[in-house]
């Protein structure tokens, strides 16, 4: 039996649209399975011993982070036995520990704001990415705008904000004081709760974070708070190259 | 039939399709942030940046001990810990910014269009190398110190303006200071980029002198 030339076109034209799909599933199958091997050789031939390194030195400062907090409440312990000895030391004591409230190195509880800062959620285009994400310098900028509202102590997921913190960036991480965070973020600041509020609702300020968390759905949000805790600075002072004069 | 077998494997076929271009385009726009997605580079920067910490912290806490162990001897010995306190309190107004202080570090002249937002980035940049203590001309930064800008181009320090061209000086380790400043990359490389105009240059300074701040935490 052999077929008329209308059937034969009719067989070729179903063969090309089942090939132009095939080819094009072939090569998105190899994209996405050279993507994945790619990452995954990367994975296996660097970054495994450095990862390893970095986790080990991230939980070795946390040990260090305790030893140094025991041996300061120690020295605070003998301090304080050696004021009951003598006025003089009595009274350098309370200006130690009124200087240590004011550097950052004690607890603070009050009243103030919290501001939550975090990725996009959701899918959001390739090219704009990048505007979709936190970066280590909104957060410097939410801590500028916080102390220009009139905080008194900031802490960024528990981490306090002293005078030698910095927020790092090093890749998608970013590092306060030492501790590697990653997004959400929670910004506790305690301050006078409504110069605070006036302070990130003024709409000349914190522009660029508001436009992204109105386009490209950046999380942003700022809210009363009661009750806040926030943590004493635990690294170290460093204080080296610096003399009082 | 024929006709009909057709159509179903098109239609298979194409869902498939559909289904890898979503998941093609998905793992396009999912950011991720896990650590180990990052790159050896990327991992080798924050090793070094934990190792300097970590070090810091050794360093302090082997201090720490030698004062504690003098302090309670010098209690046992009846003569009162008066030296530890006073030693303790010189080092927390350094650290607060409440006293003047000296010392070696670099200084970061700008010269040029800046604004409030790079001087806040190159504070945190600075404190990030070491910084001990910062000073903008003459108004030295301290731990609540907040950056602003005035409608005729000067800029803010605790609402103090200041005006350019801007000298920002760090005590600290120079060197260190001075590689994390300058390295290819860096803040100070990024700012010839998007500042055209603007001067910047680092120096290592033997001494410097900063004031303290102008007006004391309360």
């Amino acid at each position: 039996m052999t077929a008329t030339p209308a059937a034969d076109r009719t067989r070729l034209a179903h063969s090309l649209v089942l090939l132009i799909p095939a080819v094009l599933f072939g090569l998105l199958v190899s994209i996405q399975w050279r993507t994945q091997s790619e990452r995954n050789e990367l994975t296996v031939r660097y970054n495994t011993p450095l990862l390893d390194a970095a986790k080990a030195l991230q939980n070795e400062q946390s040990s260090l982070k305790v030893q140094l907090a025991d041996l300061r409440a120690e020295l605070d312990r003998i301090q304080a036995s050696a004021s009951t000895q003598s006025g003089a030391a009595k009274d350098l004591q309370v200006r130690i520990d009124d200087l240590k409230t004011l550097a950052g190195l004690n607890e603070r509880t009050g009243d103030g704001v919290t501001i939550t800062l975090d990725d996009a959620r959701g899918s959001v285009a390739a090219k704009d990415i990048e505007k979709s994400i936190c970066h280590n310098t909104d957060l410097t900028d939410i801590v500028n705008q916080a102390w220009r509202g009139g905080a008194e102590a900031i802490a960024i997921n528990g981490e306090r904000i002293v005078g030698s913190s910095s927020i790092y960036c090093v890749g998608s991480t970013i590092m306060v004081n030492g501790t590697l965070m990653s997004p959400p973020f929670s910004v506790a600041v305690i301050g006078p709760q409504n110069e605070l509020l006036a302070s990130f609702d003024d709409p000349t300020q914190l522009k660029d974070i508001k436009q992204r968390r109105d386009v490209y759905g950046l999380g942003f949000r700022v809210s009363r708070a009661s009750g806040l805790r926030v943590p004493p600075y635990r690294g170290a002072l460093n204080v080296r190259y610096a003399t009082p004069r | 039939m024929r006709s009909n077998a057709g159509v179903i494997a098109v239609t298979v076929v194409a869902l498939f399709l559909g289904v890898l271009v979503v998941t093609q385009i998905q793992a396009q726009d999912v950011y991720s942030r896990s650590l180990q997605l990052e790159t050896p580079v990327s991992l080798t920067t924050l090793i070094a940046n934990l190792s300097e910490r970590n070090n810091a912290i050794k360093e302090e806490i082997l201090d720490l001990r030698h004062r504690t162990d003098t302090a309670r001897e010098a209690i046992a010995s009846g003569k009162g810990s008066l030296t530890e306190g006073e030693r303790q309190l010189g080092q927390l107004r350094v650290f607060a910014g409440m006293s003047a202080v000296s010392g070696a570090g670099i200084t970061v002249r700008v010269d040029g269009a800046f604004d409030e937002r790079a001087l806040s980035d190159l504070v945190n940049e600075l404190r990030n190398a070491g910084a001990e203590a910062i000073a903008i001309n003459t108004a030295r930064v301290g731990p609540r110190t907040h950056f602003g800008a005035t409608t005729d181009h000067a800029l803010t320090v605790d609402t103090v303006a200041v005006r350019g061209p801007w000298q920002v000086r760090a005590v600290g380790s120079p060197e260190v200071m001075y590689v994390a400043m300058t390295r290819t990359g860096g803040i100070i490389g990024q700012f010839q980029l998007i500042y055209k105009g603007t001067r910047f240059d680092v120096s290592k300074e033997s001494v410097l002198d900063l004031p303290a701040l102008a007006t004391p935490l309360r």
